[in-house]
């Protein structure tokens, strides 16, 4: 048994001095110290030195996000946002010995003089854009220079394929991709989108090899699609452009409006201006005028109060009136041409003025003043369009007989184009006025009644007259098609000095086909001043070249000389057709 | 016993050896993910451009002025027209 015990005495022999294993526990605990004080001070005050080195791999990436596109209502860009390069440049990093061939170079490319580029570069500190929006060619080359200090990066530059055609309709973005007129700046909200950004590790050749988390995915702007058809918004274009230049006139507008969905189809104004290049605009060619003016509608305004008067029952479209001389108060209401007696077709086909307003005498104001407001007159129409007006209509307690009586020819109210041609819109539905859209609608919107059908069909063939030899409008005639509508021509208001003697307003408003209507065109000729002022000869040929080329555009059949046109084709031939579809 | 230990130990290292191939695998296919995500970007900006080209090239105000000037073309009249008329089912 003892010699399995443990020998107490041995182990005592061989004890080594306490100190020793005090010197190792002491270095240990230095050791420990050490280490200690180190992890403080890389986490303290030592950090500045590894966060340094942290922030070569760990990066916050910007996600840009697009803007919206803009599209016709058949899916054609109207608006897109394409890549562009913008160049900055890091003047401390720019070597003081850089070579003078490369400055010229740049400076060339940047489209500066080589001392407008060094002084920018010598008079900023920090970062500088030299210039923004550079096509990618021009970039490429930029690049190609190798300048350190000067660096390249991607924005979005908003594009318009259609130029002045469209401008007023879609307006334009600013430099920060900020809508600033038109659709762009009524839609903008939904137009823009929202960066995003993610946060990564990149390893040493700067490729990105880890995600830390907190991603945030950029969202797009939404696509917006209009109601505009491009192909009659450019066929209005430069039809209103035409008569402006020929007419040597102040300006021009038009609005084209699909009568069976209320959509707009085209609404041109000229002057106009390019949204890609806005360098030489001002504010003339910015106004969308079809909305912001308002103008007293003149003769367009008769089928109205005739309409209202067929309405009541006062009058029949054959009615046979005394025209003669018509004074009221000090005032004598005249007509470019006399006539002693007219029935109510020829009081709008020759557009009587004694006429409409011995008409609208016999008519209470209230009913008239209910009739415009049931038009949309005096109310901003609720389009999406910032800048819209909503035209004059006084109160018709305070109209006197004279008033009543120039009202009923479109004097002393006051209208936008748009609301016009919204107005008309009540003889192309039977009756029915309907609200306008610029957004492409999916079914036919439910229209409100001001007049009964049977009052709509009867203007409607009155207002064909117009067009028809002994009318007012013969030059509004579309070949192959039964159109019809009203001239106007106004003097243009001066404010409070009256009426200017030769200054006008021409206009035409119209409808077409007359037999199952599916357009209405309003035309605007403002100060036309080589030969003719009259809105039958100024803006009906405008009517008549855009609807007859809108209307073969939407295929529209033919109804005025139909049964001579059509041949009967024997049914191989329309069977080829149709298999050729 | 000392069996267990050398089959842990070799468990052990593989696990490691396992952890550091699949971090590393993990970065290639970000780094591959994110290759693409540019891709797929560039294309998406190519395909607007393309969009846009198409669109300035096909607009009708230019379809006009080549066909008028350049083709001498001219809207039929409506005496040259042909319409045809689809008989009722």
């Amino acid at each position: 048994m003892k010699a399995h015990q443990p020998n107490s005495s041995n182990t005592l022999v061989l004890r080594l001095p306490m100190w020793r294993s005090r010197v190792v526990l002491f270095l240990m605990f230095m050791g420990f110290c050490a280490l200690l004080g180190r992890a403080f001070w890389i986490q303290g005050p030592g950090n500045d030195f590894y966060a340094e080195k942290g922030k070569r791999v760990n990066r916050v990436i910007a996600l840009p996000s697009v803007r919206g596109k803009i599209l016709d209502r058949n899916g054609a860009i109207l608006a897109t946002s394409l890549e562009a390069k913008t160049i900055i440049a890091y003047p401390e990093m720019i070597p003081d010995d850089l070579s003078a061939n490369k400055i010229t170079a740049l400076a060339k490319l940047l489209k500066m003089s080589e001392s407008e580029l060094k002084k920018k570069l010598i008079d900023s500190k920090n970062q500088l854009y030299l210039r923004r929006q550079v096509e990618p060619n021009v970039a490429a080359k930029i690049k190609e220079l190798s300048i350190p200090g000067v660096v390249i990066t991607s924005e979005y530059r908003r594009y318009y394929p259609e130029g002045e055609s469209m401008s007023h309709i879609v307006g334009f973005t600013d430099i920060q991709d900020k809508g600033q007129d038109g659709m762009e700046l009524s839609n903008d909200e939904s137009l823009s989108g929202k960066d995003g950004q993610k946060h990564v590790v990149i390893d040493r050749l700067g490729r990105v090899v880890d995600d830390l988390g907190d991603y945030q995915p950029p969202r797009h702007g939404k696509d917006l699609q209009l109601s505009v058809d491009s192909k009659i918004q450019s066929i209005s274009y430069d039809a209103v452009k035409k008569a402006v230049i020929d007419n040597r006139a102040k300006a021009g507008s038009a609005i084209v409006i699909d009568s069976y969905t209320g959509e707009v189809l085209a609404m041109a104004n000229y002057p106009s201006y390019d949204p890609n290049n806005r360098s030489s605009m001002t504010g003339d060619q910015l106004r969308n005028r079809v909305l912001t003016d308002t103008f007293e509608p003149g003769s367009t305004m008769k089928p109205l109060t005739v309409a209202l008067s067929l309405e009541k029952g006062l009058i029949k479209p054959t009615t046979q009136m005394q025209i003669g001389h018509l004074q009221i108060g000090k005032k004598v209401i005249t007509d470019t041409h006399p006539y002693p007696s007219l029935n109510i077709s020829q009081i709008i086909q020759k557009s009587s003025n004694i006429g409409t307003s011995r008409i609208a005498l016999q008519m209470e104001p209230e009913d008239m003043w209910t009739m415009f407001q049931s038009v949309g007159f005096g109310q901003v129409p609720k389009v999406g369009f910032k800048g819209a007006v909503a035209g004059i209509v006084r109160p018709y307690e305070k109209w006197g007989k004279l008033d009543q009586a120039t009202m009923s020819f479109g004097y002393g109210v006051s209208t936008s184009l748009f609301q016009l041609g919204r107005s008309y819109t009540v003889f192309a539905r039977d009756g029915e006025l309907v609200p306008l859209s610029m957004f492409k609608v999916d079914k036919p919107p439910v229209g409100t009644r001001v007049f009964s059908p049977k009052t709509a069909i009867d203007m409607r063939y009155m207002m064909e007259l117009v067009t028809l030899e002994g009318g007012t409008a013969i030059k509004a005639q579309v070949p192959g098609y039964r159109v019809g509508g009203k001239t106007g021509t106004a003097h243009k208001s001066m404010g409070k000095s009256g009426y200017a003697s030769n200054k006008y307003h021409a206009f035409f408003v119209g409808i077409a086909p007359i037999s199952n209507p599916r357009l209405v065109v309003a035309v605007m000729v403002d100060e036309p001043t080589a030969g003719s002022h009259y809105g039958g000869d100024v803006a009906a040929p405008v009517f008549s070249t855009i609807t007859g080329s809108a209307l073969r555009s939407l295929g529209v059949a033919p109804d005025a000389t139909l049964k001579e046109l059509v041949q009967n084709v024997d049914t191989s031939l329309t069977q080829k057709v149709a298999l050729k579809r | 016993m000392n069996r267990a230990v050398v089959i842990l130990i070799l468990a052990l290292m593989t696990c490691s050896l396992m952890l550091v191939y699949s971090q590393q695998r993990s970065r290639m296919l970000y780094a591959e993910k994110n290759r693409l995500e540019n891709r797929q970007n560039r294309l998406n900006q190519e395909w607007s451009r393309l969009e846009y080209e198409q669109r300035e090239l096909s607009k009708s105000s230019r379809i006009v002025s080549i066909a008028t000037k350049q083709l001498h073309m001219k809207e039929p009249k409506q005496d040259k027209t042909i319409y045809v008329k689809e008989k009722a089912q």
